[in-house]
């Protein structure tokens, strides 16, 4: 049971009404921050920017997403970025791997670096090296790495949000 | 920004009246209350005084030209004499209240106010003190026609608000009647219909409002800041947010920009029949 409320498109504040669909649906994370609008109409362009095609392709973000969100327990995450993720690109057996469901040394090079970046900066970023920073740039420019850092914080936020106030995960 | 609030304020689009939440909290129960005020309500989300007295400081710089100071009972507050001094040497300011509070200590703490333009809006249902009563609460009707004359007589300006659920005209008649005995003229009492919302939607009371039925009048609340003050409405203990176009309510022009967002492409009308001024 979510711990917030998951407002309607009529009982939401009309500033928040047009981040739902015109069918007046929304997801769970939306609906629930509707509640705050002054902090959506900043925070769903950010998203918007931060998750969307940008000069990194959307299997790397959403490769990013996923692993993020595994290694933080988010259902919520997990259940709406899978298909995502499949959708842009993303092979079943890298899905797989980034959700530990298989080991991460069948990844390819290049995921798995980014992985190693990601799972760094996740769990402990005091303790990333130069080596790591090093491997993951052979792949990624450096304006790539700052926007995919941003993408994983940006992501262990919701998770954080999603985890603690139980929103429901989409079907 | 803050020139294209000023402008909406002068066309209309925004109304010119800032309106204040000053407390959730009452000594009543009416039964078609908005917000479900009553002695125990759980969270009495008040405005503090210094929170007031900014919002009206920047209000005036913004373009507004008065202020409503409403509840929940306003005089519920301790500082609220003060609050209204402090308020009402900014701008014009109307004060709705229950007038069942009156004290002659309460009313001496009032007289600073008689320089100023203050005016007071008391709530009166019915010139029958039973049927009145049934709407707002035991004793109600004799407190408030006690209220009136010794307001008056300290120089302070008063106006009644009448709110119809049932009454029939012959009855609304009557009550001007009794205004103009006590000394209100005609042009200082407003009838209003009970709006369906709060208590009064749970009771199925009054009428559904339209969404260009009231003059967007920004109307700032301990909860954030909404599109008019029939907009903040509480049901079953949690405020309605429908209606509402910011969080923040400080400093002022934020919840004045993203009002104007709200409004903006609305047409401008005039029917500001059902509006609790």
């Amino acid at each position: 049971m979510t711990r917030l409320p998951l407002l309607s498109a009529t009982e939401a504040p009309p500033t928040a009404r047009s981040w739902y669909r015109a069918d007046g649906s929304a997801s769970a994370l939306t609906r629930s921050l509707a509640s705050a609008p002054d902090l959506l109409e900043t925070l769903m362009p950010f998203l918007g920017q931060v998750m969307g095609e940008s000069s990194v392709d959307l299997a790397t973000k959403e490769l990013v997403i996923v692993r993020v969100s595994q290694l933080n327990g988010c259902s919520y995450c997990i259940a709406a970025h899978g298909p995502l993720a499949l959708e842009a690109g993303v092979s079943p057996g890298a899905l797989r791997a980034v959700c530990d469901d298989a080991p991460l040394d069948e990844l390819p090079e290049r995921e798995r670096a980014l992985v190693t970046w990601v799972d760094g900066i996740t769990l402990e970023p005091a303790a990333v090296d130069d080596e790591v920073l090093a491997q993951v740039l052979q792949w990624v420019r450096e304006d790539q790495l700052i926007e995919l850092t941003l993408l994983a914080g940006a992501i262990g936020m919701l998770n954080r949000y999603c985890t603690a106030f139980d929103i429901p995960p989409p079907r | 920004m803050r020139d294209e609030i000023r402008a909406s304020v002068a066309e209309g689009r925004m109304g010119d009246r800032l309106w204040l939440y000053a407390t959730y909290h009452c000594n009543l129960t009416c039964v078609y209350c908005l917000t479900e005020s009553s002695p125990r309500i759980a969270n009495r989300r008040t405005l503090d005084s210094d929170a007031m007295v900014r919002a009206t400081a920047e209000a005036k710089e913004l373009g507004f030209t008065c202020v409503g100071i409403t509840g929940g009972e306003t005089f519920m507050l301790p500082d609220f004499p003060e609050t209204l001094r402090r308020v009402g040497e900014i701008l014009p300011v109307v004060a709705l209240t229950n007038a069942t509070l009156f004290t002659d200590r309460l009313l001496a703490r009032l007289e600073p106010l008689f320089e100023l333009d203050v005016a007071f809006q008391i709530s009166l249902d019915s010139d029958e003190p039973a049927r009145n009563d049934e709407l707002r609460g035991p004793e109600n009707f004799a407190k408030v026609v006690d209220a009136i004359p010794r307001l008056l007589e300290r120089g302070l300006r008063v106006r009644l608000a009448t709110t119809v659920a049932d009454q029939e005209p012959e009855e609304l008649e009557r009550v001007c009647v009794l205004h103009r005995r006590l000394g209100i003229p005609d042009e200082d009492h407003v009838v209003r219909s009970v709006v369906r919302r709060g208590r009064a939607a749970t009771a199925q009371m009054g009428i559904e409002l339209g969404p260009t039925d009231v003059l967007p009048e920004l109307t700032l609340t301990a909860d954030g800041a909404f599109l008019h003050p029939f907009a903040p409405t509480v049901r079953s203990g949690r405020t309605d947010i429908d209606l509402l176009v910011s969080r923040q309510i400080a400093p002022l022009e934020m919840p004045a920009r993203r009002f104007l967002s709200v409004v903006r492409d609305q047409p401008l009308g005039d029917d500001v029949v059902r509006s609790i001024r």
